[in-house]
């Protein structure tokens, strides 16, 4: 037991080295382009952009503002897709300095996480400029959003975790999350509102962790979403499970992974 | 793990297997036929390291003599806590900074400045000790010119003059060296070994991995020779390294 926690400590420690990996995420990811770091909201609005052209004759009506609705899925699922798939990446992309130097290895799935939750951040800027303009009023529940990001993070590192560790012995991975990301973007209510899903489908729906933190992330900033309660309870199971079983999982196999890389 | 103070590393029956490269990479479908054959998925083991036990006090410089391919870059990555044996146990006091190829780690996008923070860090140091030591990494590394410059535009003397002079100047307890003397012009070079000479003489730990008897001899209290993962022979450096060449 103690050394399953002892790495854990230890990522303390290295705490220097996880703030200069999220500074050079960020500074590197942007560094060449002309706009730079305004890329962090200028993207998810675009986005927005062509969402609702294509969709938003379709969904009117089923939603009060699908505008906002659809910018805080994109700005949602860029999040989640993004951390996830660095953090895939995050054993066998550092296998250089992994090869050579001693870290508690854990430590680079959590930076990219850690990364991409500064975008997150980022993003609600144009967000709630999207509210404010749309006249949209919002939810004193915007006090839980900050809890509901955390468990949307830690929910994102277990998961991360397990996706490096395997993407170290199973290089396949990387082909197979990518088709997985699609799907599971299409069963998640991002572009579309959850309203749509057939009442006798729902029990199927509240399987998907997502279902559930994309529910609590709108329904603390602007949606009415009368269950909220019910999905951060959901949140705050599957993040527990899912940081238990990727640390476990991480721990088991760590040792393995240099002889691998 | 019983180790008197004076005892700087440890290793007590260390083993260290690889797998052929052939089988390592496996992909799922591989698996899957694998499997599907009712195949067990055959690994060649290599054995890099064979019950390896060595100590090595506080102060000492040990240098490690031996063929390619037996076993020194292992044993250093056994040490520096990189790869972690199958058998046995290791032991190793305080901090480790591993010249093992300098630079690992550093980014090209980022300035040398950015990247000394990011590679003191790799080595677990804080931000206020390499405060304390940035302009003597600077100095020593004769890049003052270029600091602020991405380290893309760098030569490639330049990133590993940097490397070293980071991993020598954050003050190891530990310094392992894995044939690094020859980067660098004569200048850098000659530089080099005087720092080397200098942390000798202040009591740090070195392990020296090098091909070069003369350096051995000149640098190194110890010597050992490995052969196939093995100890061949391990003691006085004038002693072991004169069977080397005897033997070679």
């Amino acid at each position: 037991m103690g050394e399953l926690f002892k790495e854990a400590l230890e990522i303390m420690r290295y705490h220097e080295l996880l703030r200069n990996l999220v500074i050079r995420d960020i500074k590197v990811r942007y560094k060449r382009s002309v706009l730079g770091f305004a890329w962090v909201m200028l993207n998810p609005l675009l986005m927005m952009l062509v969402l609702s052209l294509v969709f938003s004759t379709l969904f009117k009506g089923t939603v009060p503002n699908y505008t906002a609705y659809v910018l805080s899925g994109v700005i949602f699922w860029h999040f989640f897709s993004q951390g996830t798939t660095m953090a895939l990446l995050s054993f066998t992309g550092n296998s250089d300095l992994l090869k050579k130097v001693y870290v508690p290895k854990a430590v680079f799935p959590l930076s990219v996480i850690i990364s991409a939750l500064v975008n997150l951040v980022l993003s609600l800027i144009p967000l709630f400029v999207i509210l404010l303009i749309t006249g949209t009023a919002i939810r004193y529940h915007v006090l839980l959003l900050p809890l509901g990001i955390i468990l949307l993070s830690v929910f994102a590192f277990g998961f991360g975790l397990i996706l490096s560790t395997v993407t170290v012995f199973f290089k396949d991975m990387i082909y197979i999350y990518g088709v997985l990301l699609m799907a599971w973007m299409y069963v998640t209510p991002i572009f579309y509102p959850s309203t749509i899903i057939p009442r006798n489908y729902r029990p199927i729906f509240s399987l998907n962790p997502l279902y559930h933190f994309i529910e609590i992330f709108r329904g603390c900033i602007f949606l009415d979403s009368p269950l909220i309660y019910e999905h951060f309870a959901y949140c705050l199971t599957f993040s527990a499970l899912l940081l238990i079983a990727g640390w476990v999982f991480y721990h088991r196999y760590k040792d393995k992974i240099v002889y691998y890389l | 793990m019983n180790t008197p103070a004076t005892v700087s590393i440890g290793l007590t029956n260390v083993s260290v297997h690889y797998r052929i490269a052939r089988e390592k990479r496996r992909t799922v479908q591989e698996f899957v036929i694998h499997l599907a054959k009712g195949k067990k998925i055959e690994y060649q083991d290599f054995l890099a390291l064979k019950e390896l036990t060595l100590e090595v006090s506080d102060g000492e410089t040990l240098g490690i003599i031996g063929h390619n391919g037996a076993g020194k870059s292992t044993l250093l990555k056994v040490i520096a806590r990189v790869i972690r044996p199958q058998e046995g146990e290791v032991y190793a006091k305080g901090t480790i900074a591993p010249l093992i190829e300098l630079g690992a780690g550093f980014d090209p996008e980022l300035t040398g400045k950015e990247n000394i923070y990011l590679n003191a860090s790799i080595l677990g140091f804080s931000r206020k000790e390499t405060d304390s030591k940035f302009d003597s990494i600077v100095e020593f590394s004769e890049l003052s010119e270029f600091i602020y410059s991405p380290l893309k535009s760098y030569s490639a003397g330049m990133v590993s003059r940097l490397g070293f002079s980071i991993a020598t100047e954050v003050d190891p307890d530990i310094l392992i060296i894995d044939e690094i003397l020859a980067v660098g012009d004569e200048h850098f070079k000659r530089k080099c070994n005087q720092k080397i000479l200098s942390f000798k003489a202040r009591g740090t730990t070195m392990l020296l991995v090098s091909h070069d008897m003369d350096e051995i001899r000149k640098l190194c209290d110890r010597v050992l020779w490995l052969e196939q993962g093995a100890l061949r022979m391990c003691g006085q450096a004038d002693h072991v390294t004169d069977e080397y060449l005897k033997a070679v």
